[in-house]
Formats: structure tokens, sequence, C-alpha cells
């Protein structure tokens, strides 16, 4: 289910089917030209990839809305608000939160969120519309597919 | 009148004359306005458009093979490709048959032996649904109808995929 009216619809009906919910990391920061577009780039692959992933767990996982975050700001203070993101999607309850990123920077602090972390290897060359892309995004989508079924036994 | 040849008269040829070219000039005026209100009857429907899904009818076997293909769809404000997929295999009685693979229970994506306990069986990551391999869901799991099944077409053994419909009850 995506973030939007008639999903939310069907999620309040059938809450107990689902416990998952995927919240994608998004980097922003346009001070230096070709960080910026890195993080362009990254924040077009993960919606992508997202949505790939929910079109193929729809029924039992949630995406949330991006979390956008300064590429400059202090790790502390960000992970202390998703921390705070994390209780309250917990009270609902969903059982499984993952956070969705490309940004290697998150890895250190992996231990400190209350919450999965998948760090994904960003596939940065390429059109994003092209027919390669679409293989790998598709590859890619069902080994994350598999972690979850994991994570749900 | 009293010459017996003389069988169209001044007044009736000016008649016939004005009435021709007020016909013509009539038409010329509604022709547009008629054309216009029955467009919408003329207008192809792009929801019952078939799309070539790139396989052909002599690959498809006895056992479920994914296809995956995209259309452009036309939704609101903008036209955007959409992804679509499908199971499609040969069944008992030569027919081909293509399953849309979104479960009925939530919506997630089914696959042909998703799982290794469950084999010759459609499998649903999400909540352990199962269908058997006609599309019936299997009772005692979370979805309570059967698979959609394609509308679908063979056009120069090619396999044409239309919009998936729910299945009657057979």
């Amino acid at each position: 289910m995506k973030w939007r009216k008639a999903d939310l619809q069907t999620y309040v009906q059938s809450k107990e089917y689902i416990d998952t919910i995927v919240l994608p990391l998004v980097p922003f920061g346009i001070a230096n030209d070709e960080e910026s577009k890195k993080a362009a780039i990254q924040s077009e692959m993960i919606t992508l990839l997202s949505h790939e992933l929910e079109k193929e767990l729809t029924g039992r996982m949630l995406l949330a809305p991006h979390y956008s975050y300064l590429k400059s700001a202090d790790k502390q203070t960000e992970i202390a608000r998703m921390n705070m993101w994390a209780a309250e999607m917990k009270e609902q309850p969903f059982k499984h939160i993952f956070i969705l990123t490309f940004d290697p920077s998150w890895k250190k602090y992996e231990k400190e969120l209350e919450s999965t972390l998948l760090w994904l290897p960003a596939v940065q060359t390429g059109e994003l519309n092209s027919k390669e892309m679409h293989k790998t995004v598709r590859e890619q989508v069902a080994q994350m597919v598999e972690l979850i079924r994991a994570y749900w036994q | 009148m009293s010459d017996e040849k003389q069988q169209v008269s001044r007044r009736q040829f000016l008649n016939y004359t004005l009435t021709g070219v007020g016909g013509f000039m009539a038409a010329g005026l509604l022709i547009s306005p008629i054309r216009m209100a029955i467009d919408p009857v003329l207008k192809e429907s792009s929801a019952g458009d078939m799309a070539n899904v790139g396989l052909s009818v002599d690959d498809i076997t006895e056992e479920p093979q994914r296809i995956d293909w995209t259309i452009d769809q036309v939704d609101g404000w903008y036209e955007s490709e959409v992804n679509r997929a499908a199971w499609v295999y040969r069944n008992e009685n030569d027919e081909i048959v293509a399953f849309s693979p979104v479960c009925k229970h939530l919506g997630c994506v089914v696959s042909w032996e998703g799982s290794d306990q469950h084999p010759n069986e459609y499998f649903c990551p999400c909540h352990d649904g199962r269908y058997y391999k006609d599309g019936t869901n299997v009772p005692g799991t979370p979805p309570l109808a059967p698979l959609d099944e394609y509308v679908q077409e063979v056009r120069d053994g090619m396999l044409f995929l239309g919009e998936p419909k729910p299945r009657g009850e057979a």
C-alpha cells in the first residue's frame, strides 16, 4: 500500500494483515553540484525501487512517504527523529520496520536505529528508463522480497 | 398549358432548384454538429486495446511462465507507461490461459511454485495464499476468489492480452 487515500482505506480495514512498513531515505543537499546530482539520482532510484517493491508486497506492507534529510546534517539528530518515526509506527502495531537507503553513511549508525536498515549499493550508471535498468531493478527487488520474507518467518 | 410537351413549368423548375440548393446548404450546416454528437461512438476505446506481449504461441507450454510487458495508460492528467505481468500456460484442453499475478486477497504478486512446500500451485508470499494451477483459490488460505484472467487473442501466432477480468464460477 502506498501513502494515499485509497490505499489507506484498505489498510484501515485489514490492519491485522499489514505488519510491515518501508521508509525510504532521501538525501538532500544543493551546496555542491556533483553531490546534489548524486543525491537526486539516489532519490529517483529509491522511488523506483520502493514502488516496485510495494507492487510485489502490496498486501503486507505500507510504503511510508520519503524521509528526507540534509546531507550535511548531524546524524545523531536525524537518528533521534527517525526513532521517533519508528516509535509511532510500532504503536500501530507494525512489527517490521525497514529503512531503505543508498547512502552508506547510515550503515555505521545501524545499531542506534530502532528499525532494520537495508542499505543497497547504488547503481548509478545507465539510463533510468532503459531495458537493462528495468532488469536490474527487477532483480534487486526480487532479492529484497526474499530478504523481507526471511524476516517474516 | 396549351403545349403538351411542356412538363416542367418555370415555377416548378425554380421550386426544385431552390429545394435542392437549400438542402445542400442545410446539410453543410448540420454535418459538423452531427459529427460532434456521434463522436464518442466512433472513438476507439483505449480500454479494450490488446497489447502484443511479445510471446509466440508456440512457446507456451504446460508449465506456467511469467511474462512482462508495458502498456500506455492515460490517467487523468498524464500518460504513463504501466508494467503488466501475467502467468501464461496451456491447459489440458490445449487452450491458452493467462492469469493476472495479483493476489485476490490484498493484491500482492503471486508466483508459480513460489514456495517449495507447495509444488504445482501459485503462491502468494504475503499471507501464504495459494491457488491451484487453474487459478482457483485453495480453500482455507486467505484469498476468497480465483485469479483474474486476461482477455486474450492470438494474431499471427503472437499472443495479445487485454484487461484482466474476474472469473465467473467455473
